[in-house]
């Protein structure tokens, strides 16, 4: 009796919400709400910008109008079929790219551990190049680019020692990169030039290659992975101390790092098949979700809307800059993500991630 | 240190990978990805033979091999002398993006119309200049030069930018994208022959200005302060030694366009033979640069006949292991 109005009074420490209520409670990070709240509205926003830039441009009531099938039949023709699939691909395969470069990066204890450069993007690249190119198999691409992703993370971490080494880990990942890049450039170079024009798309990060086949493959990964993530989240906040902490507060230390590796592998693989290697993704997201967040916990939901904002917005900069030429999306990640990569590597390190 | 006591002797070993660089040097004027046996081949280099086998051997191949032989120089002294300087085993010009500065240099250089083989060279010594000392500056930094592997990653990231900006200058001018191509990707074959002339004197004067520097890079092998007791200057030693390297990396490039990893398997090998005393890597890394820039060579026109692959692919298949090595050896070696 007693007990449970004590608990009715028990609120939240400060900066945290406390729901639900018996036996169950949740903590909720009250910034991390709100920054997700913002992140969500801006990407909102720009896919809405996004959607109404192009030739022809239309106003913005034009286009929310044709979103929802009013207004002239081809508007809502390119809306709908044209444009709103592109944004879905990019939302998607930057929200994946985003939360496996949160997760990698926690699980290595380094910010620099993304999925873009310990070679895991160059592994899936690698496979659906040869799977298009060299191997006449049925399998489609998406398949085999995850097992390339597996492949090249396995290599790595088992190379690296374990992940928790530091930069050993990464320059392993750097050279297995590397090699599968080598691999690719073979494999382009000893097919005819049909073959190799049909693979290129793979090997530049563009959102102009996607087929609506592997779109829908992300969605259903991403529908899986990103609550498993969630939950994976909160071991993983004790996996940024060292093993010895995280194993006497009772994690199970190996069986959470297999899970994240796989989710990881996962939601970079079918990102990397949709919209090509655009590795910067993934490490400039979990870096603003952590910004906005503040330092509590892994921030694996907002790192997901920050990764689905950049994709959308270097794809709309892409696609209207230097119109009519259009410019992939991974130059763009690639000219704004590696100054920021070489400011994070210079400057006075002080804290890890 | 033990594990060095078993060093082979300097000359014997040059003498050894001399005779290696001969050897190669022979195979690559026989074997090619055309349809010419090497029985062909071989009369050709004797003068008998076809007219178009006689040509393809004097005229292509010759030149090719003795490009290989002077970027392989150039590559094996470059890397040595940059791990050397750095004191990172992991110092590597293609790595560090030293390379990648030069042949954005040319790019830049093509894009704004300039179209004389003179003129490129300059440029692309300029941009391993500043390559190079975005690297002094990187190894200067507090923390961050203390650990060899970030210097690394440094050089991923600065390399990856000139990537894509390289990317975005093909997108914007499709005229020059065909002439951009050709320098963004290293190749020994098709390059026009005037390449030498202008290659042999810069790989040359960049030899001589690192091999003048090796004294001084060993006394500072030794700590900062010992160097300095001996009457060294580290700083201004450090900056001959990088210029040094920035001018045999740009002419390097600029004549076959950038090759990732030779310059850090050269080093390996040549320490692994000789001990690390600079000293007597360097001359080891100068006979065995050659070597290993023909054996890629010779295995990039053999792997995919008829056609040929990029040198860069066969150098990374080779140097991604010797990258890995390095990284997992249990302590990093210091220099």
């Amino acid at each position: 009796m007693n007990s449970t109005s004590m608990k009715s009074s028990i609120r939240g420490p400060r900066g945290f919400w406390l729901l639900g209520g018996g036996n169950i409670s949740i903590l909720v990070n009250q910034r991390g709400v709100w920054a997700g709240t913002f992140l969500l509205c801006l990407l909102v926003l720009t896919a809405l910008w996004s959607l109404t830039a192009g030739t022809p441009a239309l106003t913005l009531a034009e286009t929310i109008g044709a979103l929802i099938g009013a207004g002239e039949g081809f508007n809502v023709f390119m809306i709908q079929e044209l444009r709103l699939p592109r944004i879905v691909a990019g939302i998607l395969s930057g929200a994946a790219l985003g939360v496996g470069g949160c997760l990698l990066q926690t699980l290595a204890r380094n910010r620099l551990a993304t999925p873009g450069i310990i070679g895991i993007d160059d592994g899936a690249t690698a496979f659906a190049v040869a799977s298009i190119v060299a191997i006449p198999t049925s399998l489609a691409p998406p398949m085999l680019a995850l097992i390339g992703a597996a492949t090249a993370a396995a290599l790595a971490f088992g190379l690296g020692g374990g992940g928790s080494r530091g930069y050993r880990f990464i320059v392993v990942g750097i050279a297995i990169g590397a090699l599968f890049g080598a691999l690719t450039n073979f494999m382009l170079a000893r097919t005819d030039i049909d073959s190799a024009n049909l693979a290129y798309p793979w090997t530049v990060g563009s959102l102009n290659a996607r087929s609506a086949s592997t779109v829908a493959l992300l969605a259903g990964c991403v529908a899986i992975c990103l609550p498993i993530a969630k939950i994976l989240g909160r071991d993983l906040q004790l996996l940024r101390f060292s093993d010895a902490v995280a194993v006497g507060l009772g994690t199970r230390v190996k069986r959470t790092r297999l899970a994240i590796l796989i989710v990881t592998v996962c939601l970079t693989a079918f990102a990397v098949a949709v919209a090509g290697p655009v590795g910067l993704v993934s490490l400039a997201a979990p870096e603003i979700a952590r910004h906005l967040t503040g330092h509590r916990g892994v921030p694996v939901i907002n790192s997901a809307w920050a990764g689905a904002w950049i994709m959308t917005a270097a794809d709309w900069v892409g696609r209207t800059v230097f119109a009519p030429v259009e410019i992939p999306v991974g130059v763009i990640t690639a000219v704004i993500g590696g100054p920021y990569l070489l400011w994070i590597l210079l400057r006075e390190p002080r804290r890890t991630a | 240190m033990p594990r060095h006591t078993k060093r082979m002797p300097l000359r014997r070993t040059a003498i050894a990978c001399a005779a290696l660089v001969g050897i190669l040097m022979f195979a690559s004027m026989l074997w090619g990805a055309g349809s010419l046996t090497v029985l062909q081949s071989l009369q050709a280099l004797l003068g008998r033979g076809s007219e178009e086998a006689i040509f393809i051997v004097h005229e292509l191949r010759g030149p090719r091999t003795v490009l290989a032989v002077l970027v392989g120089l150039a590559l094996g002294a470059s890397g040595t002398i940059m791990q050397s300087a750095t004191r990172n085993p992991l110092a590597e010009p293609g790595l560090l993006g030293v390379s990648a500065g030069a042949s954005f240099a040319v790019v830049l250089a093509i894009y704004f119309g300039a179209d004389s083989v003179g003129l490129h060279f300059s440029i692309a010594i300029l941009g391993s200049l500043a390559g190079c000392f975005l690297v002094l500056m990187t190894t200067q930094l507090r923390g961050a030069g203390a650990d060899p592997v970030r210097l690394v990653l440094a050089g991923a990231a600065f390399s990856s930018i000139l990537i894509a900006v390289t990317t975005l200058i093909l997108l914007h001018d499709q005229r020059t994208a065909d002439e951009i191509r050709f320098w963004v990707i290293g190749a020994l074959g098709g390059r026009p022959t005037s390449n030498l002339v202008w290659a042999a004197p810069g790989i040359l004067g960049g030899l001589v200005l690192v091999a003048i520097t090796t004294p001084a890079l060993a006394a500072l092998s030794l700590g900062e302060k010992v160097a300095l007791g001996l009457g060294h200057r580290p700083a201004f030693t450090r900056l001959l030694a990088m210029t040094g390297v920035a001018i045999l990396v740009g002419t390097a490039t600029a004549a076959a366009g950038p090759i990732a990893f030779a310059g850090l398997i050269v080093p390996y090998f040549a320490r692994r033979l000789v001990g690390p005393d600079v000293r007597r890597a360097l001359p080891i890394a100068m006979v065995l640069g050659p070597s290993v820039v023909l054996l890629s060579d010779i295995l990039s026109r053999l792997a995919v006949r008829p056609y040929e692959l990029p040198i860069g692919v066969v150098t990374a298949c080779i140097g991604a292991p010797v990258l890995i090595a390095v990284v997992r050896s249990h302590r990093l070696p210091r220099l």
